[in-house]
């Protein structure tokens, strides 16, 4: 039989798994944003973006959802991807000047509707 | 229409195929499997408003389109080309379940292009050879079944002599082409001519087509199929 004690901290523990599992979510459903968001501090391969994700937000996005992305938005022009120099192994990515503005309102606008959303929920 | 994608395809398949179906495209090399994939796939996004994905295991993107070039099949925007180049120089291959993989490569760009129709993996020997064997039947069954679930009309490139030189493959054979609503057959036949390359229509379910072998050829205005070989 559990003591009520146990049972708060079983709760925090689901409530903390429950939490987990949302942010989860809404950073694979929204990795586009968190990509560029990544990239606006420096450039970055593929690998070196999932490993910043997960690092940072201890979700991992896989390489068959990340990959697809940075070419797409490489063809879109808000990406440019260069060899570094003497090492073929890795492409990295930095955002264009028009990335850079998209990213920023991007990042900004996310933000601002994640508010709305947790003031929705509130009411 | 797919039958209206290459010059004379009409001669050997009546009727449309059914959206969504899963077609193997078999053949030895050097008998225009991905060549054929390719320009049906460029020539139906040109005269359609959708888009379509070609899955490169066995080039990069730029060998690829290097390749077509020299077929006379141009680049088409709305197919979008994916290799597996750089994941692969980044990722040891024991971190990669590329037949998952290319599960979720499919979906990202379903989830951005909403009229992602056409699908192409280039080719299933690679993805085979590179991939663990681990319950790799129940694999193939869950992939089939994905891109059907995409409602993706799908070419999937085998190349059968190797298939045939090496054993490795070939229990996974049988499962390939009874899961497949369809089969193209591409190869070489020496007759009078010289050697003359063909395509035949093995199997395509609720389609009319020929059972016959039709010669295939390649000019620069890319691929034709001519009349039947006897």
């Amino acid at each position: 039989m559990k003591t009520s004690v146990e049972n708060v901290a079983d709760l925090c523990e689901s409530s903390e798994d429950n939490c987990k599992k949302f942010i989860d979510r809404i950073i694979k459903t929204n990795r586009e944003v968190f990509m560029m968001s990544s990239l606006l501090d420096k450039q970055m391969c593929g690998y070196d973006l999932i490993k910043e994700i997960f690092s940072r937000c201890d979700v991992f996005l896989s390489q068959g959802a990340v990959y697809p992305v940075l070419y797409t938005l490489e063809g879109e022009g808000l990406l440019h991807a260069e060899y570094s120099k003497g090492d073929m192994r890795s492409k990295k990515y930095s955002l264009t000047l028009s990335g850079r503005k998209v990213a920023e309102k991007d990042v900004e606008d996310f933000a601002k509707a994640l508010e709305q959303v947790s003031l929705l929920l509130k009411r | 229409m797919l039958k209206n994608t290459i010059n004379g395809l009409d001669k050997i398949l009546f009727d449309e195929i059914p959206k969504g179906s899963v077609i193997l495209v078999t053949g030895a090399e050097g008998t225009l499997k991905s060549g054929l994939v390719f320009s049906m796939m460029t020539n139906y996004i040109a005269a359609n408003d959708e888009h379509g994905l070609y899955v490169t295991l066995e080039q990069n993107v730029e060998s690829h389109l290097r390749n077509m070039n020299s077929l006379g099949i141009k680049e088409e925007g709305g197919l979008h080309i994916f290799d597996y180049r750089d994941m692969r120089l980044e990722w040891m291959d024991s971190d990669l379940d590329l037949i998952k993989t290319t599960e979720e490569v499919i979906d990202s760009y379903k989830e951005k292009y909403d009229n992602l129709t056409l699908f192409a993996l280039d080719s299933l020997n690679a993805l085979y050879s590179i991939s663990e064997n681990g319950n790799m039947r129940n694999k193939i069954y869950n992939f089939f079944s994905h891109l059907r679930d995409e409602d993706l009309t799908s070419f999937l490139i085998m190349e059968s002599a190797q298939s045939r030189i090496s054993g490795q493959f070939s229990q996974f054979h049988q499962i390939e082409h009874f899961l497949a609503d369809g089969t193209i057959e591409l190869g070489m036949i020496e007759g009078k001519g010289g050697v003359k390359r063909y395509i035949q229509i093995l199997k395509m379910r609720a389609t009319k087509h020929a059972m016959e072998k039709h010669q295939l050829t390649v000019n620069d205005n890319g691929i034709n199929i001519l009349g039947p070989i006897y």
